[in-house]
Parts: structure tokens; C-alpha cells; sequence
């Protein structure tokens, strides 16, 4: 299965006959997502990296990098002004339009999904392929599998990540944060969900009764929801039971993956005891 | 006399089903006793009332107002102000639970008052005309700074804050309830009071005048008073269109333009839709739950369309 | 009928609206009492809706005073005038339908209460003046199936429902056939007779003015050209002067009627 999706990526990754190849070796690149930066950092090719988007903060040496607007509708001149040899675009049908302008302009892009953590692994290789540095790629891409591969513990807590309150925003089974709490011990309460993320009642997480509620937060201080008379319907809402997880290890999927696992995983061990 | 026994029947029915009802089974031997009826289901289930009402009763009395039966009470650039306010209040990070829905109020609020000096330029005295194009220039105006300030910021919540103005109920608790509940009375009886004369107003203001209808202070209330209820609607559920614009047209199908009967059928009838709607909003993709806008939509347009054909068989 | 005070009444009225050069209306005078049926006429944009408006205080006169059953317009509300007066304006746009009662009701709106609802009396009084229109089979009809001399007649009674003791109708016969013209002008001679109501009439039709109304003010360029019974009023020279047209003037009735000459084409 995994060599069917290592070949339909690199498939993929070759680009359709009137795009540009990439070159042997990029040393000029523009990386419109903020797990894409990382990644080219972590493999060793910072210096490499000549544009990121306003996003991109991870690791802090990113931010010395020019910024080139924010991504998500990507500014072609302004990546262009940047003279760069490889384009690194997030997968999305957006994406695949701006592909393929930056192709007319004799850009070489590739997109790359990054969603999940087996995403990451998978980008990972192809990026350390693409710098030149397929050692690295390969070695994270390894730790990636690995963390992926170990049967996840017996789930100590039941949780739900709330990120946002009016509409209820919580995540659901599709995104990477819900793969860390398993492997974290915790289980998210809205796994059934397919989606990454979907609007709920507050009534259904009442229903669902979390035992925590997991907030991305670089603040420890309870939600601004957290004192709203709806909201106090739910027992973990009424308790205080929130872990508040830092955006520098789980604002988007990561190799530091392994240590925002064990970071979740000391979390719910604390809250658990109490 | 059955006309309004049927329409409160539709509203009980509305009710019961919008407590009884919802993504998590609460089976009906426990519905007394259980949380989520108390604390949620019920208190949502009243705000859909007195929010659909409002918007009912608003978008009536402004269709007559601005003599134009596509008029909505989103049409006067309330949205917009809303819209922006909440984004404002975000960005400036105030804190507190009802920093955005006073936010959104306020901004509505600035919105009506520039609408309403817009309407006084050149002496046009409230020209439903220049309100029009007034409330659609406010409206986009706003649209755009938020649109703005959202794509330059670099919060994430900014973006989100556009979910809060698609429109929903998730926010309704006794506090809510209760606020919209002493607050929404005046409003409702001034517009009431205005009945008659708003009558008088579809002549034509001229004819309106010299019916016995001071009309410039008339339009004046019920501009302000209509825009007090929206704003108020907005400021606690977001923007949840179609009410406002189709529960007039159901009900004038069936009262007819009187507005002493009008008014009263509006609010009961913009209640039971947007309970019926929030209630379809919760239920049918459980456990995930529709923007109430959409829903408002695709139940009140075919309900029109019926109704409709009922009227035009009438008239030929 | 006459000796108690005019129900309108203005004196030496100007009026100039406002950013124009040139009045609208200079020193005009014009008093009406109950039993009396007053026409004005004149070319258009000599003043005539002017005129009206001023003597009901929608508009304050630069000059002048405008009194209405003997207190200064602007001191009457909308709702107590509405009580003494009904006007019939020349356009109206109804925006919603309605049926002919429901609409001859609204006129009931000056009587009723704020929060009272329509008393037996209120439809009584519709009754009346649909009778007095000869309008009563007509109670039952959606306005959008009337004729324009159904529709007239209908806006007729809706402001004899407010009990007026005048009436103002602003060119009411504009679009109608001689048959609805005629009998119009038959229906308002005949609430004027029977009823002892005032009326003042806007109107082109200068013979039918001649030949029912009892006084005429004619107006050209905002003055008075002339006032005073039909036969004083309405002689070649002024007529003439004032319509800047050739007329000869031939009696009828008693009453003189006017008839346009046609102005022979130079030969080329």
C-alpha cells in the first residue's frame, strides 16, 4: 500500500508535459506553507529558502526569510521578484491554478499535500530529494513512519480539540492533531468525523462528554468561551479541564511530531491524575 | 379566527419539536430533567423565536417603508456594520463573552445612523430610493474594510470571524434569551403603532399625508425602530437571511397587507420558520450542524414557490 | 351655507420654491365655503398644485396666509385636518393589492384610536360613501379589475369615508372618457348640492369646469388672471391671454364654453 502511494506521489510530483522540470538541485526556494518551510530547515536547507509566506514562523530562523504575502491566494509576481528554481506549494485545487501560472513563467512548483502526518513523512523525501539532500529526507521521513508505525497506547483520556466557539469548531478525524492525541493516549471524541475540522452543537459535545478539552493556545489562561452560560453545559467546560498546546509544536504537522506526542502524552498523564 | 389558531399551533409544534429534537438523544420521558434541554435546547429554542420574529415583523415593516416587497432588513447595510464591528473587536483583541455581540451591535447601529444621514442628503427626506442605495453603498463599504483588515491581519480568529456572521444560534443561553427578550419589546410595539399608518404609507406619501398620516416622523420610527430589532438579531445570531425577506410575502398571502394583522403574523411566522430551520440545522447531518442560513433558504423558498402558485390561481 | 367662515381660505399667498428664480405663485387670494364648488384652472405650471399646497400648509407661503375652517394651516395636525379635508391627489401608486372596501376603510383612519379597532360606525361611513359614489358594487373588487372611472370613483369615496367637509380633487378626470368625466363632475355637483360640501377642483377641462362649478380661479404664471362666476371669468380676451391660444367663446347652458380656433398655416 505504501509503495502504491510512494509511486502515485512521485507520480504525480512529475510535472505534466508543458510544466518546467525542477532542477537537480533547487537553491532558490519559495515555500508557501508553514510545514513545507519547516521541513526544508529541518533537512539542513535553510539558506535555500529565499521566500515564505507571512504563516511561516517555525523554526524562528524562518522569520529572517523575505515574506511573500500570505499563501493562500499566492502572489505570483511577488514570488516571481524572488528569482526563485523551485516553487513548494500546499495541495490544493487553488494551488494546482498557481502551479501552473508559475509554470508559464518558467517557475518549476510542486505541490505537496500536507495535512496529515504520513503527508509529512511523504513531503519529507521529496523535498530532501529536490535539495539535493536525500539523506535527510529519508532519515525524517524514517522517525516519521516510525512514530506512525508503534501501536498507539491504550487511550487514557477521552478529548476533544474546541477551535472555535461561535459556530463549535472542534477537529475531527481527518487532521493531523487527531492522529497526535491517539498517539498520545487520548481519544478524540469526534474521530468518527471524517472531516478535518466541522461546526457541532454544543449539545453533541455535551452528549460526547470529553473528559478535556485540548485548545491551540501560546496563552494558559482558559478560552474567553469558557464563561458563557451555553458552554457550561459541558462537564469539562464547568470543570476547567482544558490543556491549552502551543502552536510551536502543534499548529500544523511537523517532525517534531515525535516530541508534540510527548508533550499531549505528559499532559493528559497531569490532567488525568488530578 | 382558525387563520391565527393554526399559526399558533405551528408555533407550539415549532417549539416542542425544536426541544425535543437534536443531535444528541435525549429520549422524551427525560427531557424535563436533562442539561442540554435546560440549558441549550430550550434557551435556543425561544432566541430562534424572538430572533425570527424580529426579523419577521423588521423585514415587514421596511418592505412598506421603502415601498418595495424585495426589501430585506439586511439590505440597509446592518451586515456590513455588524460584520465589521465583530472583526474590529477581534482585532483589537477586546475580551469579555459579549465584547462581539456588542461589537456587532454597535456596529450596526453606525451603520443605520450613516445610512440614515445618506438618506437625508439633499433634502431627500428618507426617499426609500436613496435608503436603498444607501444601505447597499454602506453595506458593501463595510463588507470590503472587514474583508480587508481580515486578509491583512495575522490572527487566525480573524477568519473565523466571518463563521460567526454566516449566522447561527450556537450562542443562545438564558443570558441571551433574556437580553433580546427586555430588549425587543419597544421596538415591536412602536413598529405596532406604526401599523395603520404603514397602511397608509403603500398609497404613495402624498396620499399617505393627506389620509392623516404625518409621514416623515413615521418613517423616521419605523426606520430606526425596524433597524433596532435587525440589529439586535445580528448582534446575537449572526446574519440568518430569507426571514426577513420571505415570511412577509407567506404571511401577507394569507393576512393579506393589513398591517395590525400583518405585523403580529410576521413575528409568529418568522419564529416557527427559524425554529423549524435551527431545528433542520441540527439534525439532519448530525452530529455535524448546518449554518441555519442555508436551511432558512432551502425550507422558505419552495414554501414560497407553493404558496405562490396558490395566489396566482386566485388572481386569474 | 355662506356667512360662516370659509373652510379655506387664503390671502395675498407667494410662493417661491426653493433654488427656482420666479415665483410659483404671487398674491393669490381664494376663499371656499361649505355649499361652494370651486374650479381652478389655468395652463400648466401656473401654479394650481401650488396654490393647493400652501392652502393646505404642506407648504409655509413667503407671503400671505393660508387658514383652513379659520386656523392658520400649519397650526392643524395631520390627523385632525385629515377630519375636515379629503384630497384626492392626481396619482397614487398602490403598492400592494387591495379590495375596494378595504381600501375606502383606510380613509376611516383619522377617526379611529390609536390601538381601537374599526368600529361598526367606521363601516358604516365606508358604506355611506360608497353609496354616495355609486360605488357600492363595486365594494366586493380587487382595485387591479376597475376601470380608471371605477378607480377614480372609488379614491372619491375613500375621502368622503373621512367625512370631510371639503374636498380637494386634483385633476380627477385627467384620463377619463366624456362618459366617467361626466359623471364625475355630475357626483361631485351632486355632494356639493345635497350634502353641502365645499370643493375645490384642479382642472384642464375648462367647459365642464364652466358648466359645474359656481366660482373659477384662473391662474397664469402663478397670478390670477381671473375670479369670479364662470360667465365673468371666461371671456375671449382672457382666456386667450392667458392660454396663448385663439379661442371663440360660445354660451351653453347659461354657461360660456370654450372653443379652440385652429391657427391657419402660412401658405409657402
Amino acid at each position: 500500500m505504501r509503495g502504491l502511494l510512494l509511486a502515485s506521489v512521485l507520480a504525480l510530483g512529475c510535472r505534466p508535459a508543458d510544466r518546467p522540470a525542477t532542477p537537480p538541485s533547487a537553491h532558490r526556494i519559495v515555500s508557501l506553507a508553514p510545514s513545507s518551510t519547516e521541513l526544508l530547515f529541518a533537512l539542513g536547507a535553510g539558506d535555500q529558502v529565499v521566500g515564505r509566506t507571512t504563516w511561516c514562523r517555525y523554526p524562528p530562523a524562518a522569520l529572517q526569510v523575505p515574506d511573500v504575502g500570505d499563501g493562500l491566494n499566492p502572489n505570483i509576481e511577488a514570488i516571481a521578484a524572488r528569482q526563485p528554481d523551485l516553487v513548494v506549494l500546499y495541495r490544493s485545487p487553488l494551488n494546482e491554478t498557481a502551479a501552473t501560472q508559475l509554470g508559464r513563467l518558467g517557475i518549476p512548483a510542486v505541490t505537496l499535500a500536507q495535512d496529515r502526518l504520513e503527508d509529512i513523512a511523504r513531503a519529507a523525501r521529496e523535498l530532501g530529494r529536490l535539495t539535493g539532500r536525500e539523506a535527510a529526507g529519508d532519515s525524517i521521513g524514517a522517525v516519521m513512519e516510525a512514530l506512525l508505525g508503534t501501536p498507539a497506547p491504550a487511550p487514557i483520556a477521552r478529548v476533544a480539540f474546541v477551535v472555535w466557539d461561535n459556530p463549535p469548531m472542534v477537529i475531527g478525524g481527518g487532521s493531523y492533531l487527531d492522529q497526535l492525541a491517539t498517539l498520545a493516549g487520548g481519544a478524540n471524541v469526534f474521530h468518527d468525523l471524517g472531516a478535518a475540522s466541522a461546526t457541532v452543537s454544543i449539545e453533541t459535545i455535551v452528549a460526547r462528554n470529553p473528559d478535556l478539552i485540548l485548545v491551540l493556545s501560546d496563552s494558559t489562561a482558559p478560552p474567553a468561551y469558557s464563561t458563557r452560560r451555553e458552554w457550561r453545559a459541558v462537564r469539562a467546560v464547568r470543570e476547567g479541564r482544558f490543556i491549552t498546546l502551543p502552536a510551536d509544536l502543534f499548529g500544523r504537522p511537523s517532525p517534531t511530531a515525535p516530541a508534540a506526542v510527548a508533550a499531549l502524552r505528559r499532559a493528559l498523564e497531569g490532567a488525568t491524575r488530578r | 379566527m382558525s387563520r391565527w389558531i393554526g399559526l399558533g399551533a405551528l408555533v407550539a409544534v415549532a417549539l416542542v419539536s425544536a426541544v425535543a429534537l437534536g443531535p444528541a438523544h435525549v429520549a422524551l420521558g427525560d427531557l424535563a430533567s436533562s442539561e442540554i434541554v435546560r440549558s441549550l435546547r430550550v434557551p435556543r429554542a425561544l432566541l430562534a423565536l424572538l430572533v425570527g420574529g424580529s426579523l419577521g415583523v423588521a423585514g415587514a415593516s421596511l418592505q412598506a417603508l421603502v415601498r418595495n416587497p424585495l426589501a430585506d432588513p439586511f439590505l440597509l447595510g446592518l451586515s456590513g456594520g455588524a460584520g465589521l464591528g465583530a472583526v474590529l473587536a477581534i482585532a483589537l483583541h477586546v475580551a469579555g463573552p459579549w465584547a462581539l455581540p456588542l461589537a456587532a451591535f454597535a456596529g450596526a447601529l453606525g451603520a443605520m445612523a450613516l445610512v440614515y444621514r445618506l438618506g437625508l442628503v439633499g433634502g431627500a427626506q428618507l426617499d426609500p430610493r436613496v435608503l436603498l442605495l444607501a444601505g447597499v453603498a454602506v453595506g458593501a463599504f463595510s463588507g470590503a474594510i472587514t474583508t480587508a483588515i481580515v486578509s491583512l491581519a495575522e490572527a487566525a480568529d480573524l477568519r473565523n470571524a466571518f463563521l460567526w456572521l454566516w449566522g447561527g444560534l450556537s450562542g443562545a443561553s438564558w443570558d441571551t434569551v433574556l437580553v433580546m427578550a427586555v430588549y425587543i419589546p419597544v421596538p415591536l410595539v412602536v413598529l405596532y403603532a406604526a401599523a395603520r399608518p404603514l397602511d397608509l404609507l403603500a398609497l404613495g406619501e402624498e396620499p399617505a399625508t393627506h389620509l392623516g398620516a404625518d409621514v416623515e416622523p413615521l418613517k423616521r420610527r419605523v426606520y430606526i425602530a425596524a433597524s433596532l430589532l435587525t440589529a439586535a438579531a445580528v448582534a446575537v445570531s449572526g446574519v440568518i437571511g430569507f426571514v426577513g425577506l420571505i415570511v412577509p410575502h407567506i404571511t401577507r398571502l394569507v393576512w393579506g397587507h393589513r398591517h395590525r394583522a400583518l405585523l403580529p403574523a410576521a413575528f409568529l411566522g418568522g419564529g416557527a420558520l427559524l425554529l423549524f430551520a435551527d431545528t433542520a440545522a441540527r439534525v439532519v447531518v448530525a452530529p455535524r450542524e448546518l449554518p441555519v442560513g442555508i436551511v432558512t433558504a432551502l425550507v422558505g423558498v419552495p414554501l414560497f414557490a407553493v404558496l405562490l402558485r396558490r395566489w396566482a390561481g386566485v388572481r386569474s | 351655507m355662506s356667512g360662516t367662515a370659509p373652510l379655506l381660505a387664503v390671502h395675498g399667498v407667494t410662493y417661491r420654491y426653493p433654488h427656482t428664480a420666479g415665483d410659483a405663485l404671487h398674491d393669490v387670494t381664494l376663499e371656499v365655503k361649505a355649499g361652494e364648488f370651486h374650479a381652478v384652472l389655468g395652463p400648466n405650471g401656473s401654479g394650481k398644485t401650488t396654490l393647493v399646497r400652501v392652502a393646505l400648509g404642506l407648504v409655509a407661503p413667503g407671503a400671505g396666509t393660508a387658514e383652513l375652517a379659520g386656523r392658520p394651516a400649519a397650526a392643524w395636525s395631520r390627523r385632525d385636518l385629515a377630519r375636515v379635508v379629503g384630497v384626492v391627489t392626481q396619482r397614487e401608486d398602490s403598492l400592494f393589492p387591495q379590495q375596494v372596501r378595504e381600501t375606502v376603510l383606510l380613509g376611516r383612519y383619522p377617526h379611529l384610536s390609536l390601538w381601537g379597532a374599526e368600529r361598526p360606525a367606521d363601516r358604516a361611513a365606508v358604506t355611506r360613501a360608497l353609496e354616495r359614489c355609486d360605488a357600492v358594487a363595486l365594494a366586493d373588487r380587487w382595485i387591479w379589475t376597475l376601470s380608471g372611472g371605477e378607480y377614480q370613483r372609488v379614491r372619491l369615496a375613500r375621502a368622503l369615508a373621512q367625512e370631510p367637509r371639503l374636498l380637494v380633487l386634483d385633476e380627477p378626470t385627467a384620463s377619463l372618457d366624456v362618459r366617467h368625466e361626466m359623471e364625475l363632475f355630475e357626483l361631485v355637483r351632486g355632494l356639493v348640492d345635497r350634502h353641502g360640501l365645499a370643493v375645490v377642483m384642479i382642472t384642464h377641462h375648462v367647459n365642464l369646469a364652466a358648466r359645474f362649478a359656481d366660482h373659477v380661479l384662473l391662474l397664469a404664471d402663478g397670478r390670477t388672471a381671473a375670479q369670479g362666476a364662470p360667465g365673468a371669468v371666461l371671456t375671449r380676451e382672457t382666456v386667450e391671454r392667458v392660454f396663448a391660444w385663439p379661442v371663440a367663446i360660445e354660451p351653453f347652458d347659461g354657461r360660456p364654453q370654450m372653443i379652440p380656433l385652429r391657427q391657419p398655416k402660412e401658405p409657402t
